[in-house]
């Protein structure tokens, strides 16, 4: 069992991008599930998505999880949400920023001892850069998709198409192009 | 004619959008909705679809949900195919006319996104708008996760439109933990799911002008008692009917279904009896504790919460010594509904086993494998001693100091 | 005298990061009181000086929800009150209708107040969040000419 914690703002697609990335996995014969616990909150608001993976039925329906993986899609949520909450001694962490791994985990004391467990990604730039607006979901799972080793590139991003595929074919290059400059500057 | 939608062999659906798929292959007639948290979606992917054209039906759109259950009575009695969805605030809103469907015996489908009832407002899942629904004279069946809102749809339909019954049906799946979590769901081709339910046939429908009828009569003390024993017997008789049509969908998909589900109960020596989404986690909780620390648990959760399976619950349980009955909603002032329903079963029983109820859950507080294990722990230790050794009520996952009523000893 | 813009009591915890009491502690009937003390007269008392307890959205601050932030030109203004009007979180301080700034513990940053400014240049525009307001107003664009057609 793989277990994911989004960090998120209501509004930048942690939950969109947690059922595009159960979507892709359950492609490769996995078992899936994603989910948010939002309700009455109000874009911009901090708020939490959650993956589980296995090979077999996933029938714990608990939000409690001790994740393998930390995604922070807001910058500023590494500093003010508590992103280390639950973790274990191999949580794997990537986080949207604009600085450079030194600089951030300098910033936050939570992750001087996870030094090797951290990875870092400008999630908001790339989304900017890529699809023109500040959604930094599909990034983060071009981030994911290099930092878990889960897949490989292309048969994600094939997968992802499929996934896309009722939106127009200029918001699905996008989306590629996005998922494939994060892969490629994660680190 | 309504075009087909391909589907994967696997999707990855929450439960609200699986309801939605069901809906429209169950090519429904008409949607009356007032939409609501959490179980917009259903209605609102209703009316895409009807819109883009993969639905011959119609969606209409009313001023509350009194207003919508009552559209549904009126499409129903007309002779259509019918459902909707709501959840909460709305579904207490739609009590007043669901009496009036079940009385007028309507096969209308109600899907029900449990959700926590005000004050204090609350978006999340709890059962307070499902256990208000439980005298109303609706068959309700309950969805565990995403697949079964999805299965429990037809199956409602096949049985709520079946000659011997004439009942409606609600489906409840959990608010959030189900309606919004997406997970991997094995759907039915467009005309598998439409044969397995088939055309709607009605029954003395309003529009056959040739054979003119009347609904919603009014009846005194000389006829009402009558009429409501006629169809207490047909709710309390529907199980036949349920039973097959879970045989059926059996034979067609290979995913079983019962009145009452039992996991681990082969041995088990503790059981969880629950409904919703917290079957599941109880079972994995189960699971691990028969794994780690060889304590025989089980879980038990009815299916079907109405008609209530009291002989099933009671061989389900036959052989335990100790059982939580689980309650996501707060009785306010009683014991929780579904421990009364339980007690009730078992004590016709000669085993009458140990049995505390938890309230737990409420308003969508997490409910975690480790506060099932603390449940199951807690009933082992009445097994082993032979009596209750805490409160028969307590709360699980509550804040603050803690909270219990009634004791009892028995001794052997 | 407390300035208008004072934010002694204007938030001052993080919404959301409220001590979590028991069954025993909270307040009876959901009941939720405004103040920390009995008041009289208090719309003629003006709201930084009322003594807003901790169950009023006053207290709290949303400021970090926001990734861009309206920053307000004074030199500009007119005073027409219009994003006061429009603002759908109260956070255009405004008194004697005369424009004073903006409450960044409740602004959102939905540059409503940006698209209802009538004035050229506008008097208030959007800037990241992290941008210094001195550098800001530096940066202020000059005023537009028609094009002749």
């Amino acid at each position: 069992m793989i277990e994911i914690r989004w960090h998120s703002r209501a509004g930048q697609g942690a939950v969109t991008g947690a059922k595009g990335l159960g979507d892709v996995v359950s492609r490769t014969g996995k078992q899936v599930q994603a989910f948010a616990l939002y309700g009455s909150a109000k874009r911009g608001a901090a708020m939490r998505a959650y993956n589980r993976i296995d090979d077999k039925p996933i029938i714990n329906h608990a939000k409690f999880m001790l994740p393998d993986y930390v995604l922070v899609i807001d910058p500023a949520l590494a500093f003010t949400d508590n992103i280390t909450e639950n973790d274990k001694p191999e949580t794997k962490y990537i986080i949207t920023t604009h600085l450079d791994k030194k600089e951030l985990i300098a910033q936050i004391p939570e992750l001087q001892d996870k030094q090797d467990r951290v990875y870092v990604v400008d999630c908001m730039q790339i989304s900017l850069d890529t699809i023109g607006r500040a959604i930094p979901n599909a990034p983060m799972l071009g981030a994911f998709v290099k930092v878990s080793g889960m897949f490989e590139l292309e048969d994600f991003l094939e997968s992802m198409k499929r996934v896309l595929a009722k939106f127009p074919q200029k918001i699905i290059d996008a989306n590629m192009a996005a998922i494939t400059r994060a892969y490629n500057e994660v680190n | 004619m309504a075009e087909k939608m391909e589907l994967n062999d696997v999707e990855v659906w929450d439960g609200n959008y699986a309801a939605a798929q069901a809906l429209r292959q169950a090519q429904v007639d008409v949607v009356a909705a007032y939409p609501i948290t959490p179980s917009t979606p259903i209605v609102e992917n209703y009316g895409a679809f009807v819109a883009n054209g993969y639905i011959d039906g119609e969606f209409v759109m009313v001023e509350s949900e009194h207003g919508a259950m009552s559209t549904c009575v009126g499409a129903a009695a007309a002779g259509g195919r019918v459902a909707t969805a709501t959840s909460s605030q709305g579904f207490l809103l739609m009590v007043e006319v669901l009496y009036q469907a079940s009385g007028m015996r309507l096969p209308i489908v109600l899907n029900v996104v449990n959700r926590a009832l005000a004050s204090p407002l609350n978006v999340r899942g709890d059962h307070g708008d499902m256990y208000a629904g439980r005298d109303s004279g609706w068959i309700q069946l309950d969805a565990f996760n995403a697949q079964e809102a999805y299965d429990l749809n037809f199956c409602a339909f096949k049985i709520a439109e079946d000659i011997n019954v004439r009942l409606p049906a609600m489906v409840h799946q959990d608010g959030f933990l189900t309606s919004h979590t997406a997970q991997n769901v094995s759907p039915l081709s467009d005309d598998e799911a439409y044969a397995f339910i088939g055309d709607y046939k009605p029954v003395e429908e309003m529009l056959d002008f040739s054979k003119a009828v009347t609904y919603g009569a009014q009846t005194e003390e000389d006829w009402h008692y009558e009429h409501k024993a006629k169809q207490h017997r047909a709710l309390m008789d529907s199980y036949v009917v349920i039973d097959r049509v879970f045989e059926e969908f059996k034979q067609k998909t290979g995913r079983e279904y019962k009145r009452v589900e039992s996991y681990l109960m082969e041995d088990a020596e503790v059981a969880i009896v629950a409904l919703g989404s917290t079957v599941e986690t109880a079972i994995q909780a189960a699971q691990e504790l028969r794994d780690n620390e060889g304590l025989k648990a089980g879980v038990v959760a009815p299916r079907c919460f109405r008609p209530f399976p009291f002989n099933e619950i009671r061989d389900a349980l036959a052989d335990v010594k100790a059982v939580a009955v689980l309650d996501r909603s707060c009785p306010m002032g009683a014991m929780g509904a579904l421990f009364n329903e339980v007690s009730a079963a078992m004590y016709t029983t000669p085993s009458r086993p140990l049995i505390t109820n938890f309230i737990y859950g409420l308003g969508g507080r997490d409910f975690s494998l480790e506060d099932a294990k603390h449940i199951f722990r807690e009933q082992k230790g009445h097994a082993d001693v032979g009596y209750i050794t805490t409160h028969i009520q307590q709360f699980s996952g509550l804040r603050g100091p803690k909270l219990g009523f009634y004791e009892t000893k028995r001794s052997k | 005298m407390k300035g208008v813009l004072a934010t002694d009591r204007r938030g001052v915890r993080e919404l959301g990061a409220e001590e979590l009491v028991g069954w025993d502690e909270v307040t009876h009937g959901v009941v939720l009181n405004s103040f920390e003390t009995e008041l009289e007269n208090v719309a003629h008392i003006p709201p930084e000086e009322r003594p807003y307890s901790d169950f009023s959205s006053y207290t709290a601050t949303v400021a970090s929800w926001r990734v861009i932030k309206p920053v307000y030109n004074r030199d500009i203004c007119i005073d027409c009150q219009n994003c006061w009007v429009w603002c759908p979180d109260t956070s255009i301080i405004s008194r004697d209708k005369q424009m004073l700034g903006i409450d960044y513990d409740h602004c959102k940053g939905c540059g409503v107040c940006v698209e209802v400014c009538p004035t050229n240049p506008k008097s208030l525009l959007m800037f990241a969040e992290a941008e210094d307001p001195e550098t800001a107003l530096s940066q202020w664009p000059e005023k537009k000419k028609k094009e002749k057609k």
